[in-house]
């Protein structure tokens, strides 16, 4: 299993990839388009605005994609590389971008299955080179400071109650 | 390392709770679920079995608010303890930046606890995990129960990285938001560029 590194995303490189999921979503028809990381992070959603629980989204699109991969090694082939299930309303397809990105998408009848997956494969050759860019660049997280940790210190005491129950 | 998302000012981390079957890290989840002010938090998901043993993972994402114009949030998961799930358990540790092992401090529990743990530094070095880069908190469980071992004997045991350690009792609470607190702020202080 390869080294997972940390992901640092900048303005520049979030608008072009914005400015990416947002066409892919007008074209293929889709209802909704994210990307996460396979740990299971969100990153971004078109449209910005969208309704849905990302969060749980993401972390259950990232540990079906990869117990979808482990599936993958258990029958010996060598990599499912996209993930697809199919609802009564709507539709999830999920498609790995780079080895620490997924492309999530969800549809429903309004569009095409073929559709959606011939703009999706065209879009993740677009955003490969981008994330794979964001990868080696590590000088923009110097905005974790140690005043930063310092303050999250003081906001994490006070988040979290001392009481117990029972 | 964390995802660190300049352009939408967000910074997410991920924390791990790892340990045998039983030892209590549903209940640990569950309870700051419970506990938490709800504005904080998002929805706890739950992958389990019918007998409620956790088949996949739990996952609860906390908000901590902005810190320094960042939105920070912790995204708390649980691997299944039982011993034929280490195929997920794999998973669910992938792009961990902490990890909280929980101990049960019960004597009959010995060797469960031990194979947990030598498991858990196989999956993180076969991830090729870089464990000064990683938060690691032990959190010892189950204190309330008479037939357990000392706190001494068991950091001997379990903590040979010399990692902060905690007493517990996951079911009323007892230093289940210290062991939070002290997590995330090991991972925090990880994070932090020299």
């Amino acid at each position: 299993m390869a080294r997972r590194k940390g992901l640092v995303i900048n303005d520049e490189q979030m608008r072009q990839v914005d400015g990416v999921l947002a066409k892919l979503q007008r074209v293929s028809g889709s209802r909704f388009v994210a990307l996460v990381t396979t740990s299971g992070q969100p990153i971004t959603t078109s449209p910005p605005d969208v309704r849905s629980d990302t969060l749980s989204l993401a972390a259950l699109a990232a540990s079906s994609f990869a117990a979808t991969r482990e599936l993958a090694e258990v029958l010996n082939e060598r990599e499912f590389t996209l993930l697809f299930h199919e609802g009564r309303e709507s539709n999830l397809h999920v498609m790995q971008v780079t080895d620490q990105i997924l492309l999530v998408i969800t549809f429903g009848r309004e569009t095409q299955v073929g559709r959606v997956r011939l703009f999706t494969s065209r879009v993740v050759e677009v955003l490969k080179p981008l994330f794979e860019a964001a990868e080696s660049i590590h000088g923009d997280a110097a905005v974790i400071d140690f005043d930063y940790s310092r303050e999250a210190g003081a906001a994490i005491d006070g988040l979290f109650p001392e009481h117990t129950e029972g | 390392m964390a995802l660190i998302n300049l352009a939408a000012r967000e910074i997410n981390y991920k924390i791990v709770y790892y340990g045998c079957g039983l030892c209590g890290k549903t209940t640990n989840i569950q309870y700051i679920h419970r506990r938490v002010n709800p504005a904080t938090r998002g929805r706890l998901v739950s992958i389990s079995t019918e007998e409620e043993r956790t088949l996949y993972f739990d996952f609860l994402p906390l908000s901590l608010g902005t810190v320094k114009g960042l939105r920070t949030r912790f995204h708390l998961y649980t691997v299944p303890g039982q011993s034929f799930y280490n195929a997920s358990r794999k998973l669910v540790l992938q792009g961990a930046d902490g990890v909280v092992f929980v101990a049960d401090s019960q004597i009959s529990r010995l060797d469960e606890n031990v194979d947990s743990y030598l498991n858990m530094w196989d999956n993180l070095l076969a991830e090729g995990e870089d464990p000064n880069r990683l938060g690691l908190v032990i959190q010892m469980n189950k204190r309330d129960l008479s037939s357990v071992f000392s706190v001494t004997d068991l950091t001997d045991l379990l903590n040979h990285t010399d990692s902060p350690v905690i007493e517990a009792c996951a079911l009323t609470g007892m230093g289940v938001f210290e062991t939070l607190k002290t997590t995330c702020k090991q991972v925090i202080a990880k994070s932090v560029q020299p």
